[in-house]
């Protein structure tokens, strides 16, 4: 079973909707910072049910590269 | 009370469900990129709209730029959010595309942001606006498809599905197994 699910969304001006599933708590969060390095300004977040819920362990590489 | 009971049911199958989305986030792109990977993208964008790369020469595509014919009133626009990144100081880097007569010229301007100049031949300066927008918008959005599969790729993302949408937006279905 996958750990995660992302449904990501490039606008043709190359605004990003990004869709989190399946992660919890602050894992969640660290995905979506995730994200902000790669692409760029978070402008709207919507937190749903699930980001409540007791968190699992989740680890992501977070760097930044050019 | 039947629509009570559905209700609560359904709210219990969400807060049960692992499969329901725990964030939902909107991202502006910043466009921070060396020369070769903003010019990747530029071509690829070009591309997409039926441009063609007409010269990377930089001497000769500032002389088509200069040419009195070509160069009537020409439009320029920045990339918002933009930075080109250089190290090699002093060489002049421009990329010039064109389609139906309209020539349009990328280069990274002295504050260092992504520029375009679009010249044409009998188009209105509204038209060619237009044309230079709708290019500069495809470059960002090649370039964020870049980076983002680039960086997931190194990060163990897979791309399960990917998607090219009528209104030219780009859907990615993405997964990650930890470890």
């Amino acid at each position: 079973m996958p750990q995660s699910e992302f449904d990501i969304n490039i606008g043709a001006d190359g605004m990003v909707e990004l869709h989190v599933k399946g992660i919890k708590g602050k894992g969640c969060l660290e995905v979506v910072k995730l994200f902000e390095q790669i692409v760029g300004e978070l402008r709207e977040e919507q937190k749903t049910s699930e980001f409540y819920e007791p968190e699992e362990q989740v680890r992501f590489q977070i760097d930044q590269k050019y | 009370m039947p629509e009570l009971l559905l209700l609560l049911r359904e709210l219990l199958r969400v807060a049960l469900s692992n499969d329901h989305m725990s964030a939902v986030c909107i991202l502006a792109p910043v466009v921070i990129a060396a020369w070769p990977t903003f010019s990747a993208a530029v071509v690829a964008a070009a591309a997409s709209l039926g441009y063609e790369v007409a010269s990377e020469a930089s001497k000769e595509v500032v002389a088509i730029a200069a040419t009195p014919e070509i160069a009537k009133a020409p439009v320029q626009l920045e990339i918002a959010h933009s930075e080109v990144v250089t190290t090699q100081l002093g060489r002049d880097q421009r990329l010039a595309v064109s389609r139906d007569g309209v020539t349009v010229i990328f280069s990274r301007d002295a504050r260092g942001r992504a520029s375009l100049c679009v010249n044409g031949t009998g188009q209105s300066d509204e038209l060619l606006k237009q044309m230079g927008e709708e290019l500069s918008r495809a470059v960002v959005q090649q370039y964020v498809y870049r980076k983002l599969m680039d960086e997931m790729r190194s990060r163990g993302f897979v791309v399960v599905d990917e998607q090219v949408n009528e209104d030219r937006s780009i859907h990615l279905k993405v997964r990650h197994w930890e470890g």
